[in-house]
């Protein structure tokens, strides 16, 4: 999650800027603590020094150490401004459009365009400008991946929006950046940086009905159908909750409960038994689950792709 | 502690004070009727901004006395009366007010 | 015991601040290290998420409102008199009543852990993180309600200093000549004077959409949240600049005394001083780079941040160069002094970057400015009390600190603050957020973390050794001259610690470090810019003055009890705040009328040719304008805005305001005629027109009461929509103020009819009737702005 290691235009964009004012300020300190500990050693007290000469002032040093920074401060700005009205300009026509609705403490992707969605992982075309649409059906949270960007807060009744192209595949990680709440700390995303033809697939994958699962998976799968599961969350054919999470293609992703474990069968079975033991303040409530029925449950998630 | 008299360099008579008293009543009388002029509408806000400044003028000057007192009490009032006025019409311009009055 | 709590001496006073501050300074310290404990590594359970949420909303407003801010207060209750050659504050019971104010608040915001309930939703509680819709619990309560407390404290303290320092200087004393310290004490008061009401009104929204489920930050009604952004850091700027301008302060005093010649270029030091306080209130959304303002709004703030880092950036290099050329005592003060210097470079550097918006949103949020806030308030401000402690400790208890034990204290504190946060600089560039109760293995972030508790547990050590000094100083410490620094400003010049009555005499004053004249003249060395412009020969005769010691009072503490309970009502139930009320405004009236009619209480004419309690007043107005300041851009931020009716031209009947409007101008009228009364003693007028301003106020309040049962019935209430939010806060608000009025007029009228308003007592009717006046102002503005604007 480094912001130093850039990974889209708006990211290199922010560590241009960085570089000059780290420069500039590492220049100001270094002048202002070698003259700091210069003065203290050379003008330290002796025994017998008589009263310093009462200097009061100096009317043409003031203004040469008013001018100065004043100096460094434009050479700062004027990259300031450019990119602040650079990466806030308006996006263009071609840009790929989500919406990312936050929630405590997951985060909701939606690709208007496309006609998909999906949850906690968003998945992007490498090189192609980006629009994110920031909506908070809550409260205020942060959207913040740093390799691609800064972050914008998703303030509800607000319309905020991040703009920008991502340049290198790969995944990158990201996490809330605002105060929302017991499980600020477990509100993290993953981003997916495809190249084009893999992002078509995904795309694909993401719209096609989920295939009939066998065994262990089928047996979850019939849990599921008829537990309380079906009330808050979306899987494309079974059912049609919109409290949670979409599930569709949960299988699909490399964590669970936004960024916290990795999806593997035991971790979602370990999630399913309590899910506010593992994350404080969840609104998915224990449900009760046996030890095999959380592993059949666990097994048809995992196999959803 | 210093000991120097209250500056009272003019006092406001009570004549002054009724005239002040005067003015004020026209005053708002006019800013009632002006708001029916229906060829008044254009300026109608600068128009009521300037009158009731106008008044709040003369409240500070007259019946607080400012005109009268020492230098130093209108800077202490003016000073943050300015500031204010302009954070709230900066917090008007960021929460988009502006952009709403024209209706 | 019982002198401590009747006490109105300032020094007493100052002493109460400090150690209560340094007790909350612990709490929160403590606050801190389980903080550091929890993230010493990932994954841990030293503390549930709940608890950890907790304590860092308690470690933020605990350290900025209970610690730093009242030991800073500390000096300017005990230094500010003497440094005037002053016997005392301008209002030695307010003062008292602040300080027991603040002590309530201390302990009713803490008594939240007591009950379970403790603030946890981060110490600038964005709403609306903050409704009861997301936080039910009374933990938000505890918070706004002390925070109300508190606000109400700092103001009254500010009011008093701001009287004191224009209006109370010794014969000579120029305001050029003061101390730097007074200078920036000076301008803090005035930040907080003008920023609090803006966060006053936030938080009357916030808890009126708690308690009475008004709309203020309802988004479903069509609130903007950025409104509670905007209102917290409007004062939350200029409070930076309230922690952190005493400490500039100190060093300002500290750096010349051991360096032995004076600050360079000190009225430069003093108008950068008031211009960062002035410029301070124009960036506050700095704080708000990420919120989505719009590129423009984000150009300009940053702009305005960038400028404010030039007047801070002279007083640096000001500061080294008076220790340039200069014989330089290193003691434990000068230590603090100088490492406040280089720290804060840090701190301001880490500062402008940011400043500047693209940088700002990888760093905002991240512990990158846990970095950067730790930098300039440790660095910055808690070195800087260091340094004044070390500096006027002997002036204070009469007795010597050790020095050596003092520097290795010094050195601890250093080393550990630096090894705590600036590895916090690196972890916030690789992308860890602030504010989260634990983190991931894999994220790379343990070894750096694990270090900065290391480094937190040096500052606890650190700490502890002042602990250690302090105690052992006061038990059998070296007893302190006068003078043990060879000072240059007027507190050196009475005893260690200083009599009751602080000067025998009041000391001449000759000049800009006037008591460093009096030992060694004009000195050695070029006169140059910002001399003192005083004649240098020849003292101004001081004038054989009577002594007279404030004395001490009950009714400070019992008004503060009062407003305890009223508080502790809010909380339980009506009765309670009404047993609140009542004892608040019985103490309030017993305390007015304690020294009335008392002689030496009738003149109080300053430096300014005017008395105090004119002044005081005048200073409150201008605070008063920022309260309805505010109240009056939210309404209009809102107008338009409510999605449901009735809207305002559906329901404001102009033609009847527009008569309360003249009968409220009218009461001006007769106020300024009981005022003209009073002056040349006609009992007769003077009771006429007082009960005359009072009745015309009733009656303004009768069409307010008329108004607002109409419009409930036509149903627009507080909860209905915004405009019924906006307009009865704002309304209902300036109508209690008339209530005051009212009340205050009938007091001074019953006076009158028992014939104890006199002649003398005319600045009292005067100061009323500037208040009586000023609501009436408001209430122009509000009428157009409100009813005649379409």
């Amino acid at each position: 999650m480094s912001t130093v290691i850039p990974r889209s235009d708006f990211a290199r964009d922010i560590l241009h800027v960085y570089a000059v004012i780290t420069w500039a300020s590492v220049g100001i300190a270094l002048v202002v603590f070698v003259a700091l500990g210069w003065i203290l050693v050379r003008f330290r007290d002796r025994p017998g020094a008589p009263l310093p000469a009462q200097t009061r002032g100096h009317t043409l040093l003031e203004l040469a150490w008013t001018v100065a920074p004043a100096l460094v401060l434009l050479v700062i700005a004027i990259p300031t401004i450019q990119v602040i009205f650079r990466t806030q300009a308006v996006p263009s026509p071609q840009a790929l459009e989500v919406t990312v609705l936050a929630r405590q403490w997951w985060w909701e992707f939606r690709y208007p365009a496309l006609g998909i969605g999906t949850a906690n992982e968003l998945h992007l075309p490498v090189g192609r400008p980006v629009v994110l649409k920031l909506e908070g059906p809550d409260v205020i949270h942060s959207f913040w991946v740093p390799q691609l960007g800064g972050k914008r807060d998703v303030v509800p009744g607000r319309l905020n929006r991040l703009t920008f192209t991502a340049e290198t595949p790969g995944e990158y990680w990201g996490q809330c950046a605002e105060f929302c709440g017991a499980s600020h700390a477990n509100m993290g995303l993953r981003v997916v940086v495809d190249a084009p033809e893999a992002f078509a697939r995904w795309v694909s994958a993401q719209r096609a009905t989920p295939a009939e699962p066998a065994g262990l998976a089928a047996e979850g799968k019939a849990l599921y159908a008829r537990s309380a599961c079906v009330g808050c969350h979306t899987i494309r054919g079974v059912s049609a909750g919109v409290l949670g999470p979409d599930l569709t293609t949960f299988g699909s992703r490399g964590t669970l409960a936004a960024g916290m474990f990795p999806n593997t069968v035991e971790n979602v079975a370990a999630w399913l038994r309590n899910p506010p033991a593992l994350k404080p303040g969840v609104k998915m409530p224990a449900l009760g689950l046996t030890d095999a029925q959380a592993r059949a449950l666990a097994t048809y998630l995992v196999s959803l792709k | 502690m210093t000991d120097q008299p209250q500056a009272h360099a003019e006092h406001a008579s009570i004549g002054t004070y009724v005239k002040v008293a005067v003015i004020l009543t026209v005053v708002t009388a006019l800013e009632f009727s002006v708001i029916y002029i229906r060829a008044l509408t254009p300026i109608l806000v600068p128009l009521l901004l300037v009158l009731s400044a106008g008044k709040f003028a003369l409240v500070v000057l007259f019946f607080m006395h400012l005109r009268y007192d020492s230098r130093a009490l209108t800077i202490l009032f003016a000073g943050p009366l300015l500031l204010a006025s302009g954070i709230a019409i900066a917090l008007m311009t960021l929460t988009g007010a502006f952009l709403l009055f024209g209706r | 015991m019982r002198a401590w709590l009747t006490t109105v001496d300032h020094k007493r006073v100052g002493i109460l601040y400090g150690v209560t501050a340094f007790v909350f300074l612990l709490v929160g310290g403590i606050e801190a290290l389980l903080i550091r404990l929890q993230l010493a590594g990932p994954g841990q359970r030293v503390v549930s998420a709940e608890t950890y949420n907790a304590l860092f909303t308690m470690h933020g407003t605990t350290m900025v409102f209970l610690a730093i801010m009242p030991l800073n207060a500390m000096f300017f209750n005990y230094m500010v008199p003497l440094m005037l050659g002053a016997r005392d504050v301008a209002f030695p019971r307010l003062n008292a009543l602040s300080y027991w104010i603040f002590l309530f608040g201390g302990l009713f915001l803490n008594a939240s852990f007591l009950v379970g309930a403790p603030p946890d939703v981060g110490w600038f509680g964005y709403a609306n993180l903050t409704t009861k819709q997301f936080t039910p619990g009374a933990s938000v309560d505890f918070w706004l309600l002390s925070l109300q407390i508190l606000g109400v404290s700092s103001m009254i303290a500010a009011i008093n200093f701001i009287v004191t320092i224009v209006n109370m200087r010794a014969p000579g004393m120029t305001l050029m000549r003061m101390p730097v310290f007074v200078w920036m004490t000076l301008v803090v008061q005035f930040l907080i004077v003008l920023a609090f009401p803006p966060i006053t009104v936030g938080l009357i929204f916030l808890m009126f959409d708690r308690f009475f489920g008004t709309r203020f930050y309802d988004v479903t009604a069509g609130a903007d949240l950025h409104l509670w952004q905007h209102l917290f850091w409007i004062f939350g700027h200029p409070e930076v600049y309230i922690l952190i301008l005493p400490a500039f302060g100190i060093v300002s005093e500290v750096l010349p005394t051991f360096a032995r010649k004076p600050l360079f270029g000190a009225p430069v030091v003093i108008y950068s001083g008031v211009l960062i306080g002035f410029f301070g209130f124009g960036v506050w959304s700095h704080h708000m780079f990420a919120a989505g303002m719009g590129p423009v709004a984000d150009a300009a703030f940053s702009i305005g941040t960038m400028l404010i880092a030039i007047p801070t950036g002279v007083k640096i290099f000001n500061w080294l160069a008076t220790l340039w050329g200069g014989t330089i005592r290193t003691t434990t003060a000068l230590h603090f002094a100088a490492g406040l210097v280089g720290l804060f470079t840090i701190g301001g550097l880490s500062g402008v970057m940011h400043a500047s918006p693209p940088v700002d949103l990888q760093q905002t949020d991240s512990y990158f400015v846990v970095a950067h806030l730790h930098y300039v308030l440790i660095g910055g401000s808690l070195f800087g009390l260091f340094a004044g402690a070390y500096y006027w400790w002997p002036k204070m208890t009469g007795r010597l600190l050790d020095e050596r034990l003092g520097k290795v204290h010094f050195w601890v504190l250093a080393v550990g603050f630096n090894l705590a946060f600036f590895p916090q600089h690196y972890l916030g560039a690789i992308g860890m957020p602030r504010r989260i109760y634990t983190y991931a293995d894999g994220a790379g972030w343990t070894f750096w973390n694990f270090v900065s508790t290391v480094g937190a547990f040096g500052i606890a050590l650190g700490v502890l050794l002042f602990m250690v000094n302090a105690w052992r100083s006061l038990r059998a410490g070296a007893p302190a001259p006068a003078d043990p620094w060879d000072g240059r400003t007027l507190e050196w010049r009475t005893s260690s610690p200083p009599p009751p009555h602080d000067f025998d005499t009041i000391p001449p004053v000759l000049g800009r470090d006037s008591f460093w004249r009096e030992k060694y003249g004009r000195g050695r060395g070029a006169g140059g810019a910002g001399a003192s412009g005083g004649p240098s020969a020849g003292a101004p005769r001081v004038p054989d003055d009577h002594i007279h010691l404030p004395a001490p009072s009950s009714w400070p503490l019992l008004t503060a009890a009062g407003l305890g309970i009223l508080a502790i009502g809010a909380l339980t139930h009506l009765a309670v705040v009404a047993v609140g009320a009542l004892v608040t405004v019985v103490c309030m009236f017993k305390f007015a009328l304690e020294h009335h009619r008392t002689a030496a209480h009738e003149h109080q004419v300053g430096n300014l040719g005017v008395d105090h309690r004119k002044v005081a007043l005048w200073v409150f107005l201008g605070s008063e304008c920022f309260f309805f300041g505010t109240l009056i851009a939210t309404y209009l931020a809102y107008k338009g805005r409510s999605v449901v009716g009735p809207e305002p031209h559906q329901i404001l009947n102009i033609p009847l305001t527009t008569l309360s409007t003249f009968d409220l101008l009218m009461s001006s009228l007769l106020m300024v005629l009981a005022l003209a009364a009073v002056q040349r003693g006609d009992r007769l007028q003077a009771r006429l027109w007082l009960f005359g301003t009072a009745l015309f106020g009733l009656i303004f309040l009768g069409f307010q009461v008329y108004e607002f049962t109409h419009f409930v019935l036509e149903g627009l209430t507080l909860q209905q929509n915004l405009f019924g939010s906006t307009f009865f806060v704002l309304t209902g608000f300036h109508g209690g103020h008339v209530t005051v009025g009212v009340v205050w007029l009938l007091s001074l009228w019953v006076l009158d009819l028992r014939g104890k308003l006199g002649v003398a007592d005319a600045v009292k009717v005067e100061v009323a009737g500037l208040y009586w006046h000023f609501v009436d102002v408001v209430w122009i503005a509000i009428f157009t702005l409100i009813y005649l604007i379409p």
